[in-house]
């Protein structure tokens, strides 16, 4: 025999399950829509190093020199090879890719170096694991300046134009 | 709202079930409502509550979701043991301080989770100890055919539900080691790895097999390879791995259901548990039956707190409904929605766990994270697969719900862990 209370009680029970449930997966599909919202919160604080800011990106009055992706540990690769990237490159796990990175966690056509404005900008194509630049997820394309860190899985490199 | 406040928010829901559901056992069962179920509710608040400090103080960035998610699981566990038997109730609720008293240890101990790295064979070594000791006559138990438990003196205590954490921790560290190496070779169009690369890999797949002969345990063997298999995968980025892993795996069970006898008992109980024969032999699919008959009885709603029939005198209609079958306990007094929502709140732990492993920078945090969510939603599947006849049915608990003292512990070191990763990488994710 069942009391009024106890079906009540009950009812309470599994709301408060419900209710719970939703809570949580309310705020998991808010991460997933905005997957990149727990590594940049708002803008980098104005003295922040290693991050540049994007105003003064444009600004280099003379483009760069010789520009150049120096591996620091990838595997494949010896530390301290020389990329030339000014003509851009593809970096990738795939064939056609100009930078071949050995790297499981790498995507086969993953990131893209290119020439504009007479900037080195980096790019992510779309990879599976993201691209890093100075440790912050790339999003869009980022001008790279002169020892910049850009880290695709475990591949490491650091960037120099002069 | 800081990622702390909102945890301490999701603790109230865990104490308002104490307190609506014991509340509803007690009307059940001495027809009266007193204020105990407030005590209780109070008592697992401050438990919660002193968990809750541990990890602002020690881990600020940490998951806010993992501790909520535990303490509403642990509180609907603590609801139908205590329905189904007092005594229980309090030993379990003792296991939940022992638990809270090692998820406390483990953070506070491992500061860095990242030293687990160096001592990984030892660590291996050690849980492949834990794993045979119920074989070791003297203290091993068999329990239903399985050799699982071990006694010491007056406690009873499973070494593979501690064994299979740091079997984790060493195939993280192992894989994240070799991963590039299991990648490089490429024979006729397919990664093939060399021999040596491969070895210890098919040697975990040999004890996996081993664990089904000695143990003769198919849920914690399926349990540990399917882990294994989910971290090879994501180290290596081939889905060739798990294919012939699972291959491999069905390939050996199907061999052992038809040779080793307790295997094949179990098959046959797990295909025709309405067959009269099985159905009244010892150890045949009265349990399998029994918990199919108790979900159905359930229906959409349930029968309500209180109503489930548990046993008839001393034979029991539901055999070991405190552990294997309490998720058909709870499909008969909550329903169709109750079982659901419990499935929910564990996809939810799952969705959290494999968050973690995303976010984590290196390797080994994103495969320790990936394995022991893994693990954990594979003893779900395990329990609840046998339990509604999917896969036959082998005796896990159903994580912090069942009663049992070793898989609580463990549980909550899992956990600890995992909130260990997550605010490491929610730290770095910041800067």
């Amino acid at each position: 025999m069942l009391q009024p209370t106890a079906i009540i009680l009950q009812a309470a029970f599994l709301l408060v399950l419900f209710l719970f449930v939703a809570w949580v997966a309310r705020s998991t599909l808010r991460d997933l829509k905005r997957p990149d919202e727990q590594r940049s919160a708002g803008p980098p604080p104005a003295d922040a190093t290693g991050i540049h800011s994007a105003v003064t990106a444009g600004a280099a009055p003379s483009g760069p020199h010789d520009p150049r992706l120096v591996v620091e540990r990838a595997p494949g690769h010896t530390p301290g090879m020389e990329y030339e990237v000014g003509n851009g490159a593809i970096l990738g796990r795939g064939e056609q890719a100009e930078i071949r990175l050995d790297d499981p966690y790498a995507s086969s056509r993953h990131a893209r170096l290119s020439m504009q404005g007479g900037r080195i900008v980096l790019e992510d194509l779309g990879s599976t694991n993201g691209t890093f630049l100075n440790e912050e997820i790339v999003s869009g394309p980022q001008p790279l300046h002169q020892g910049d860190h850009v880290r695709i899985g475990d591949s490491e490199f650091h960037y120099v134009d002069n | 709202m800081s990622a702390r406040n909102r945890e301490l928010l999701g603790l109230l829901p865990a104490s308002l079930l104490i307190v609506a559901g014991f509340g509803a056992v007690f009307l059940q069962e001495q027809a009266k409502l007193g204020n105990l179920s407030l005590t209780y509710g109070a008592i697992f608040l401050g438990l919660c509550l002193a968990a809750h400090l541990i990890i602002r103080v020690r881990l600020p960035d940490a998951d806010p979701y993992l501790l909520p998610i535990i303490a509403v699981l642990a509180s609907i566990g603590l609801v139908v043991i205590y329905r189904l038997n007092e005594t229980l109730a309090r030993d379990q609720a003792q296991w939940f301080v022992v638990g809270l008293i090692a998820f406390a240890a483990t953070i506070l101990l491992l500061r860095d989770y990242r030293v687990l790295e160096r001592y990984r064979y030892l660590i291996a070594a050690a849980s492949l100890f834990l794993l045979l000791l119920p074989r070791i006559p003297g203290i091993g138990q068999q329990a239903n055919g399985a050799y699982l438990g071990i006694g010491l003196g007056p406690v009873t205590f499973q070494p593979a539900e501690f064994a299979k954490i740091g079997i984790i921790i060493f195939l993280a560290s192992y894989l994240r080691d070799t991963r590039a190496l299991l990648v490089s070779r490429k024979r006729f169009g397919i990664t093939l790895p060399r021999l040596k690369h491969i070895g210890p890999l098919l040697l975990v797949w040999g004890l996996a097999m081993l664990m089904l002969v000695f143990i003769r345990d198919l849920g914690s063997s399926l349990m540990f390879f399917g882990g294994f298999l989910a971290m090879l995968y994501v180290a290596t980025d081939r889905l060739i791995f798990p294919v012939v892993g699972f291959g491999l795996f069905g390939l050996g069970a199907w061999f052992f259901a038809n040779t080793v006898g307790h295997v094949a008992d179990r098959v046959s109980a797990w295909q025709h548990p309405f067959d009269p024969k099985l159905y009244e032999q010892i150890g045949g699919s009265y349990q399998i039956a029994q918990s199919l008959f108790a979900q159905a009885d359930g229906g959409v709603w349930g029968q309500g707190f209180g109503q489930a029939l548990i046993s008839v005198g001393d034979s029991p209609i539901l055999p070991a409904a405190q552990t294997d079958l309490i998720y058909a306990v709870i499909v008969n007094e909550l329903g169709l929605i109750g079982g659901i929502v419990l499935l929910l709140i564990y996809v939810l732990f799952v969705e959290r766990g494999f968050r973690i492993a995303v976010l984590a920078r290196d390797s080994f945090s994103k495969l320790l994270a990936t394995g022991l969510t893994t693990v954990v939603a594979l003893q779900v599947f395990v329990i609840v697969g046998g339990v509604t006849k999917v896969i036959p049915l082998t005796g896990v608990t159903l994580p912090f719900v069942s009663y049992g003292g070793s898989s609580i512990v463990a549980n909550f070191v899992i956990a600890a862990l995992l909130l260990l990763i997550s605010d490491r990488a929610r730290r770095e994710a910041r800067r």
